[in-house]
């Protein structure tokens, strides 16, 4: 396996009556040997042409592509020494799904025992055993992209692309699958990049994320800092289910607080969320401007339910309330402004139920740089 | 209360049996799920009730009127679309009001019906506007929009939230129960998502193997589901099932599976010497300390599931099971140490040979 550097990629498309697209923007990666990196994004992000240069099926319009310390933009993918998984499975028709998944290690010259002994093991973790001897053409599309996972994974290789990996699975083996593929690509040491549009996959899977947009790279983390440290309002708004609640609102510095008023549709004042400049990290607030405009970010997850102390002048009702088998989402209502709260599943929930925000849930972010100003405060 | 009434239906295409006498009884006012995988029939229902498709045997009732020989425009129930199904040379506005146009209603209660339908469904600034000019969300609001101003007494949605983004999902799994409470309508609402099945149904019809094979409120059906299909399609991660052998003695059955081992009064446990025992993820309680009754496991994966945890585990028997934990409960467990699981008893399932739930 090798590590896999990418500095200042940029591929531009040429449109030949139109104008040209830049698909991936001064695009820089480092990732270590053996680490796992989602590419996450929503459809012409810019994704997937990443990956596709990484695999050598596009060249790149600048930049340099290097593992360990080898470069690789002049060499074709059949000499990169890359295995990869595609989004629409690519299956050889005529052989069976043993021999598709053998084929690449026939190449590698492995003795039969060998073999055997790796598509064992790939094809029982895959729960692929029993359609070994089935053609590509009679299975079905959740069983042909783990034949093309398998393929993939059982090959050796310095980097492993997989394409949309786990996006055709069942949805009852989905959450299984995924950490054993994680269990085996950390035991195997395998340098790994992923394109997905599904957050929850790319958060079970990575040790890190690439979060694009527009081609360009938004935030570069890890799963953790992603969810608790979103850099800007993008990524703060893409990550998490149910999504962040973003609010408008603008800053006063009040002396010995500080309070932010929170805006409805019409620009209105709809309530003010304060907090005792003694209770909080003041060194978070110092680039803070008197009446800036900001969009305050709480994720559902980090409404407190419970607290006595309020910090907010605002009339709740409670508008909705669905149990979802492990966790309960709230709906409410402050002041014409919608929330919405998750609730562990065993909590007792009341009409009358007081919210609460805690400084530490509290994420802004400048509104006309979309720039994050504080995580938490 | 029965208003809408499907009685002992059958349908199949060519060999492929869709329905094998299927019976449903959904309330006036009624905000129904039907919740099934891909290829369930779920659609096919939809297009029986609206009439553009027929039973091969059977009969549909409304309000205890048989509407089989209706043709759909004379059937008081409209539909709106996964795909929107917008005109898309025509603007929201003709968009919405092109049923009443068809049904001759006149420009000045057209005009009316249309503002007020779009106010509620907050649309009423864009009417204006031609489908592209228009976001995911509000087609999907137009389109709404026009199954409910004729005030329909059913109204079908074909998975209406599929093809639109995570926000504008969740706003109206809060909105739409409550715009549809203000028509007085009775819902027949399609889905593939478990989650939003659970959150908008006042009940599920879980559709599953050419039949309904449960029919209740949510929170029934999710912890105790009539068979393992139905109970697999609930949860994410989803129920882990798991082979369990039985010996009773007197009115105590001892059921192991992979060294767990659960003592029940359940007569109707006795005779059932090989069974499926089903937990949920979140029933299963991990910890560092070998508390009583605490089975050792292996710690195969750790995958963080938004803001829980997955930790998928392996029994010293090669068995695996996923089990799952909030952010608070994940904190107290520590990686590197042993791992030892409990099974919460309250909340476990055991299923017989052939699958079904043992009550």
């Amino acid at each position: 396996m090798a590590k896999l550097i990418i500095n200042n990629l940029n591929k531009v498309f040429s449109v030949k009556f139109g104008k040209n697209v830049h698909a991936v923007k001064d695009f820089n990666l480092n990732l270590e040997d053996g680490e796992i990196l989602a590419l996450l994004g929503s459809s012409g992000c810019g994704k997937t042409t990443t990956l596709r240069i990484v695999a050598g099926f596009e060249s790149p319009t600048s930049g340099e592509i290097r593992f360990d310390d080898r470069d690789m933009i002049a060499l074709p993918p059949s000499k990169r020494n890359v295995a990869m998984a595609f989004e629409g499975y690519a299956l050889y028709p005529p052989l069976t799904v043993k021999d598709n998944i053998s084929f690449g290690l026939m190449r590698e010259k492995l003795s039969k025992s060998e073999i055997e002994k790796k598509v064992k093991e790939i094809t029982e973790l895959l729960e692929i055993t029993d359609i070994l001897h089935r053609y590509p053409s009679t299975v079905s599309g959740g069983q042909a992209q783990r034949v093309s996972l398998a393929r993939a994974l059982v090959r050796t290789s310095d980097i492993l692309l997989l394409d949309e990996p786990m996006s055709q699975l069942e949805p009852q083996l989905r959450a299984v699958l995924r950490a054993r593929v994680k269990d085996y690509i950390q035991h195997n040491n395998k340098t790994s990049v992923f394109v997905t549009h599904d957050q929850t996959e790319a958060i079970a899977l990575a040790d890190k994320i690439a979060v694009m947009e527009g081609g360009e790279l938004q935030q570069l983390a890890s799963p953790y800092d992603i969810r608790v440290k979103p850099q800007n309002v993008f990524v703060a708004s893409f990550i998490g289910e149910p999504p962040m609640n973003m609010l408008n609102a603008v800053y006063q510095d009040e002396g010995d607080k500080i309070n932010f008023l929170i805006k409805n549709e019409n620009n209105e004042n709809a309530f003010t969320l304060s907090y005792n400049k003694t209770s909080i990290d003041q060194s978070k607030i110092i680039n803070l401007q008197n009446n800036q405009n900001l969009v305050i970010g709480i994720r559902p997850q980090k409404i407190n339910f419970d607290s006595t102390d309020v910090n907010h002048n605002a009339n709740i009702s409670l508008t909705s309330n669905h149990w979802l088998g492990d966790q309960i989402h709230l709906g409410f209502e402050l002041n014409g402004i919608n929330i919405i709260g998750v609730a562990d599943r065993n909590f007792s929930v009341s009409n009358s139920m007081k919210i609460n925000f805690a400084s530490s849930s509290i994420n802004a972010f400048d509104s006309s740089s979309q720039k994050v100003i504080f995580n938490g405060f | 209360m029965s208003y809408l009434e499907i009685k002992n239906i059958n349908k199949r295409f060519k060999d492929d049996i869709v329905f094998d006498d299927v019976s449903l009884s959904v309330n006036k006012g009624e905000f129904f799920v039907v919740f099934g995988p891909s290829g369930s029939g779920k659609t096919v229902l939809l297009r029986l009730l609206s009439g553009i498709m027929s039973q091969d045997s059977g009969q549909i009732f409304m309000d205890g009127v048989c509407i089989d020989d209706l043709d759909p425009n004379e059937r008081d129930i409209s539909m709106a679309f996964q795909n929107f199904a917008l005109y898309p040379h025509m603007d929201a506005f003709e968009n919405i009001a092109s049923p009443l146009i068809a049904q001759k209603t006149s420009p000045d209660e057209i005009k009316k019906r249309v503002q007020e339908v779009a106010e509620l469904l907050k649309i009423d600034h864009v009417l204006s506007h031609k489908p592209k000019e228009l976001s995911n969300g509000q087609k999907q609001r137009t389109s709404l929009a026009r199954s409910l101003v004729v005030r329909p007494s059913v109204v079908l949605l074909d998975d209406p939230l599929r093809n639109v983004d995570a926000k504008i999902r969740y706003e109206m799994r809060l909105e739409l129960p409550k715009v549809l409470k203000e028509f007085n309508t009775t819902v027949i609402y399609v889905t593939q998502d478990y989650k939003e099945a659970m959150a908008l149904g006042e009940r599920v019809g879980v559709l599953a193997n050419s039949n309904f094979t449960d029919v209740d409120h949510p929170t029934h059906v999710y912890k105790k589901p009539n068979n393992i299909t139905s109970a697999k399609l609930f949860g994410d991660p989803t129920i882990n099932v798991l082979n369990a052998s039985n010996i009773s003695s007197g009115d105590l059955s001892t059921i192991t599976a992979s060294k767990i081992t659960i003592e029940s009064n359940n007569p109707n446990l006795k005779n059932q010497r090989d069974l499926f025992l089903g937990i949920r993820p979140e029933d299963i309680q991990i910890s560092n300390q070998a508390h009583e009754g605490a089975i050792k496991v292996e710690l195969r994966a750790k995958t963080p599931l938004n803001l829980r945890t997955v930790y998928l585990l392996r029994f010293e028997d090669g068995v695996e099971v996923l089990a799952s934990a909030s952010e608070e409960e994940s904190l107290l467990i520590d990686d590197q140490k042993d791992f030892y699981i409990r099974f919460d008893n309250s909340n476990l399932n055991f299923f017989d040979q052939s699958e079904s739930l043992i009550q």
